[in-house]
């Protein structure tokens, strides 16, 4: 119960102050009379007894304090006294107080910003019910690649035999047009089995999620909205559930609404690049007829309480095992992997997150350092006030004390500060995070964030504010008393020791920064320069999808996509037009698929070459400006009905066809349900599908007719500025069909811009922080020889009157500054050289240690602190020896 | 200071000589205060008597101590009306405080005894 009644006591204490120090009073003055009482009856005189017990007692109003002081009364009285002296202090001291709590509020602001993301996305629960047990469930091809989909049959087995899940979910992400109410529109909708809202633990707003009865085969026509869709089709009408839509041509009924926090959107997987508006169920057939092999489906899953990721991992490869000996076929050499949903949504996103908080950490410690600095200086200044105070009986700690108040409450001013530029960096980062950043609107100033910020302040305060009051605490109190702490002392020299360690540290992580910042600017620019065998300039893009129930035959699709291009060429400033069913970089899924080269030995089952399968058009590889390289292009006929052939890319051709002429061979592709060989009659450039970064893999060109897709992405080469013409190719279709929506319109340049945003994103932000951590140390530079000029006129005015020339004292300050500036650089670089390792995976086309960014970096250092130098070195020359001799 | 009307070189226990010395100083209090309800001239008459006059506790120490006590729950105090009529805080052993002393001449008859042990060894 000790620590009950201290604190009773203290706030009583320090509530009711004065009843207290009168308890005590009253207490001791009875034990005096007492006392005295007793020396009379001993035979002394009164006089002689009252002095006797006062002597005995020691002074009456120390032992009053002294008794106070037990009572907690002590504590609080000097914390608020120091507090009140400190704010005097700062308010004296306007200028440096206004420089440190900016150079405060920069380091504090930019941390914060940070953290309020890192919070968001790696430290805040994720909004299912026990998030932590949500699993993803992928396979991994015998390519080695990750993340895969997998087919109806393996998900169903993977349903039946495991022992590791509470429940197990598929889904897929498509698009299906709602007509009827209002304007067509394509609609982004997650698939699922009825399991996944369970399986999420989220429950609805309105009406009810999907049940198990909804899964059979008669029921599958019911659909949750989003809050969002909801919203903004249906004016949020309370009688919504009930009522019919009409979705690909078929009734859908509204069984409920889910809650506007509810997504769930698994970004990099998903063919639509949007977060679903509407859930359905996912038709999972069985028997001849049915797809059960193809591999589409994404699979979530919920562990059972005491399973690990691991364990459930170990569990579902055994299992993939299994299926590989049962359907070789299909299934040999393939694995499994399972994901914690955390990973899956922001795995990728937490290295670059960490390395940012650890660069805004560093800019924070340059801020410490600078003011630390300022302290010290201010500090040397104050000397004579400190001695003053320990003779007069200040203890040490007193002092070490009151200066660190004085630190806490700069800190405390300059997280204030730093909170204002917080906020404001924080809607900055929105509004630049790239689109596939998940979503940042959640992040913010919350409580979590807040707590974050006071502990950082008061850390930052202890370490720039501990160094300066050791410091200062140890001062000889004869040399200050007799020097008025203006010249160079012999502490005033440890001081310049300690400024400089500071301001090397300074430089030295300022180095780190700018070593990072210059690879990512270099990794950016070489990203940039990408062959990506296309040209992007005057290239408008939009995504036309034709319902799969408007049209029965191929041909008829195939006739309505000839027709739209078609009335497209001929609009006016419209140079040529094409069509390809994935765009380069557009993201979704590029499904390897394997082939057989007719005439070849029959490779074992999962051993075959494998190819990207795209369709397009003629006018694709003019209008994009993808080079032909040999043979020929798609002939007029070969685009208005199937004559099996394809075009293929430059890589695949290398690969397979190294010593012979690709043209005129046959390649059986298993896009078909039967084998239906298709001969090569030209080879075209490579284009970088996937991403920039990799090489392109093999890729196989299909026109129209033969493997016709409800979906074509026009791709439209313009004279001018392309998005012009978007609302004339919106009218075309139209008038083709009033029902057909048109979406995704984008100029191929942003779909470039998007893709590499996350890259830009990270590059801008990397180099704002080493942008302004190279400006804090200039001024961490400045402040220590403008400080050590000062410090040494009267040495450097005894210089100039004994004949040293004006330019030998400003190279004297210039060496001195340079000096500082390359034992940071030396220290800089070296923690540069094993620091930039752990870029390595942001990094493209550089290596982590880069002599040219290196050597760039460490020229902008020292120009950079030569500026900074530049301004004390001038002061220092000018000094009139006169004046400076005499000034004591 | 030194008193010179005592017949034995009397010991001062006073707070600030030695960490050690406040622990036998709470020691010494708990003990008075085991034998009666005290207030803090009575501790210390009482002090100097069961040590014939040879401990004089300083009452610029005695008080802090006694509080710290407070706090930790060894001693309660209450006002009440003294012999000569004015108001006097009282003192009083709590259970806890009578554990605390057990421990405390436990350890202090340990300690004694290594020092005996020790001195004999010369």
């Amino acid at each position: 119960m000790k620590w009950v009644n201290i604190i009773r006591d203290r706030i009583r204490a320090l509530r009711q102050r004065e009843t207290v120090i009168n308890d005590i009073d009253r207490e001791m003055r009875l034990h005096l009379e007492l006392q005295v009482e007793a020396n009379i009856k001993a035979g002394m005189s009164p006089q002689e007894a009252r002095e006797k017990a006062m002597r005995s007692f020691g002074n009456l109003n120390r032992a009053v304090d002294a008794a106070y002081d037990v009572k907690g009364g002590g504590l609080f009285e000097t914390i608020s006294q120091d507090i009140r002296y400190g704010v005097r202090m700062l308010a004296k001291h306007k200028a440096f107080t206004s420089v440190a709590v900016v150079t405060l509020a920069l380091g504090i602001g930019a941390n914060t910003a940070i953290f309020s993301v890192v919070n968001e996305l790696l430290l805040r629960p994720l909004p299912y019910r026990n998030a932590e047990q949500i699993v993803m469930l992928w396979e991994v091809t015998p390519e080695g690649r990750h993340q895969n989909t997998t087919s109806r049959a393996n998900f169903r087995a993977w349903r039946a035999q495991n022992t590791s899940f509470q429940n197990l979910a598929a889904f897929t992400d498509q698009r299906f047009n709602m007509t009827g109410a209002g304007e067509p529109e394509e609609l982004s909708v997650q698939q699922a089995t009825p399991e996944i809202f369970n399986v999420l633990g989220v429950d609805p707003l309105l009406g009810r999620t999907f049940r198990p009865e909804d899964g059979e085969p008669r029921n599958t026509d019911v659909a949750v909205l989003s809050y969002g869709l909801w919203q903004r089709r249906f004016g949020g009408q309370a009688n919504i559930v009930g009522q019919q839509l009409t979705l690909n041509g078929t009734k859908f009924t509204v069984i409920g609404v889910m809650p506007p926090s509810f997504q769930f959107h698994i970004k990099s997987r998903s063919g639509t690049g949007r977060p679903a508006e509407l859930w359905s169920i996912l038709p999972m057939p069985v028997g001849p007829g049915a797809n059960e092999r193809g591999r589409f489906l994404s699979v979530v899953g919920r562990l059972k309480d005491s399973i690990s990721a691991n364990q459930a991992a170990a569990e579902l490869r055994t299992i993939e095992a299994r299926l590989s000996d049962e359907a070789p076929e299909y299934n040999k050499n393939f694995s499994a992997e399972v994901l914690p949903l955390r990973d899956q949504f922001f795995g990728n996103l937490r290295r670059p997150l960490w390395l940012m908080l650890g660069a805004v950490g560093f800019v924070l410690l340059i801020a410490c350092a600078n003011v630390a600095n300022l302290l010290l200086s201010l500090a040397t200044s104050r000397e004579k006030e400190i001695a003053v105070r320990t003779a007069l009986g200040a203890r040490r700690f007193r002092i070490v004390r009151q200066l660190l108040t004085e630190s806490l409450l700069l800190a405390l001013l300059g997280s204030a500060m730093g909170l204002g530029f917080a906020y404001l960096g924080i809607k900055a980062l929105v509004l630049i995070s790239p689109r596939d950043l998940v979503s940042l609107q959640g992040v913010g100033l919350n409580l979590m964030v807040l707590a974050w910020t006071l502990g950082v302040s008061l850390l930052t305060g202890i370490i720039f504010g501990l160094a300066p009051a050791l410091h200062v605490s140890r001062l000889n109190l004869n040399d200050s008393l007799k020097e008025g702490g203006k010249s160079e002392s012999a502490q005033a020299g440890g001081s310049r020791r300690l400024r400089s360690a500071l301001v090397v540290s300074e430089i030295a992580l300022a180095v780190v920064l700018l070593a990072s910042a210059g690879l990512l600017i270099r990794s950016f620019i070489r990203l940039q320069q990408v062959d990506r065998g296309f040209e992007t300039d005057n290239l408008l893009t939009m995504v036309v999808r034709v319902p799969d129930s408007r049209y029965r035959e191929d041909a008829q699709f195939v006739n309505f996509f000839g027709q739209v291009l078609e009335r497209t060429r001929h609009l006016p400033s419209v140079r040529s037009a094409g069509m390809v069913n994935f765009l380069p970089l557009y993201g979704g899924l590029g499904s390897a698929t394997g082939f057989k080269i007719v005439g070849r030995p029959e490779p074992a089952p999962g051993q075959g070459p494998s190819t990207d399968v795209r369709v397009a058009d003629a006018g694709y590889f003019q209008t994009m400006g993808i080079p032909l390289l040999r043979g020929r292009n798609f002939s007029d006929s070969e685009q208005r009905e199937p004559k099996h052939v394809i075009l293929i890319n430059e890589a695949l051709a290398r690969k397979h066809f190294p010593d012979e002429d690709p043209i005129g061979q046959r390649l059986d592709v298993e896009m078909f349900d039967t084998p239906q060989p298709a001969e090569i009659i030209g080879v075209v450039g490579n284009v970088r599908y996937d991403s920039l970064i990799d090489e392109s893999p093999p890729a196989v060109y299909f026109p129209h007719p033969d493997l016709t897709y409800p979906f074509m992405t026009l791709v439209i080469r313009t004279d001018g500025e392309p998005t012009a013409i978007a609302p004339a190719v919106q009218r075309e279709v139209r008038a083709l069909d009033p029902n057909q929506p048109v979406s995704d319109v984008r100029t191929m340049n942003q779909v470039m811009a998007d893709w590499v945003s996350r890259s830009r994103f990270n590059t801008l932000l990397l180099g704002l922080f080493a942008g302004l951590a190279t400006l804090l140390s200039a001024v961490g530079i400045f402040g220590v020889m403008n400080y050590s000029v000062a410090l040494r006129t009267r040495e450097i005015g005894l210089r100039l009157a004994i004949g040293a020339q004006p330019r030998q004292v400003l190279l004297l300050v210039l060496r001195q500054g340079l000096l500082l500036t390359v034992a940071g650089l030396v220290l800089g670089l070296a923690a540069a050289f094993a620091l930039t390792r752990l870029l390595s995976g942001l990094l493209f086309g550089v290596e982590a240690v880069d002599v040219t960014t290196f050597t760039s970096i460490s020229l902008l250092l020292v120009v950079v602190s030569l500026l900074a130098c530049y301004l004390p070195a001038r002061r220092a020359m000018r000094i009139d020896p006169l004046r400076a001799l005499r000034y004591e | 200071m030194m008193p010179t009307d005592s017949r034995y070189e009397e010991i001062y226990v006073a707070k600030n000589k030695a960490e050690l010395l406040q622990g036998t100083l709470d020691m010494l209090i708990l003990k008075a205060l085991s034998l009666g309800e005290l207030h803090g001239y009575g501790i210390i008459q009482r002090i100097r008597q069961l040590s014939d006059e040879m401990l004089n506790v300083e009452q610029g120490s005695l008080y802090p101590a006694l509080y710290r006590i407070e706090q930790k729950g060894w001693v309660s105090a209450r006002w009440d009306v003294h012999d000569t009529g004015r108001e006097a805080k009282f003192y009083k052993l709590t259970r806890a405080g009578r554990k605390q002393l057990e421990t405390e001449e436990a350890g202090w008859d340990r300690l004694v005894l290594a020092i005996a042990k020790v001195r004999q060894a010369t």
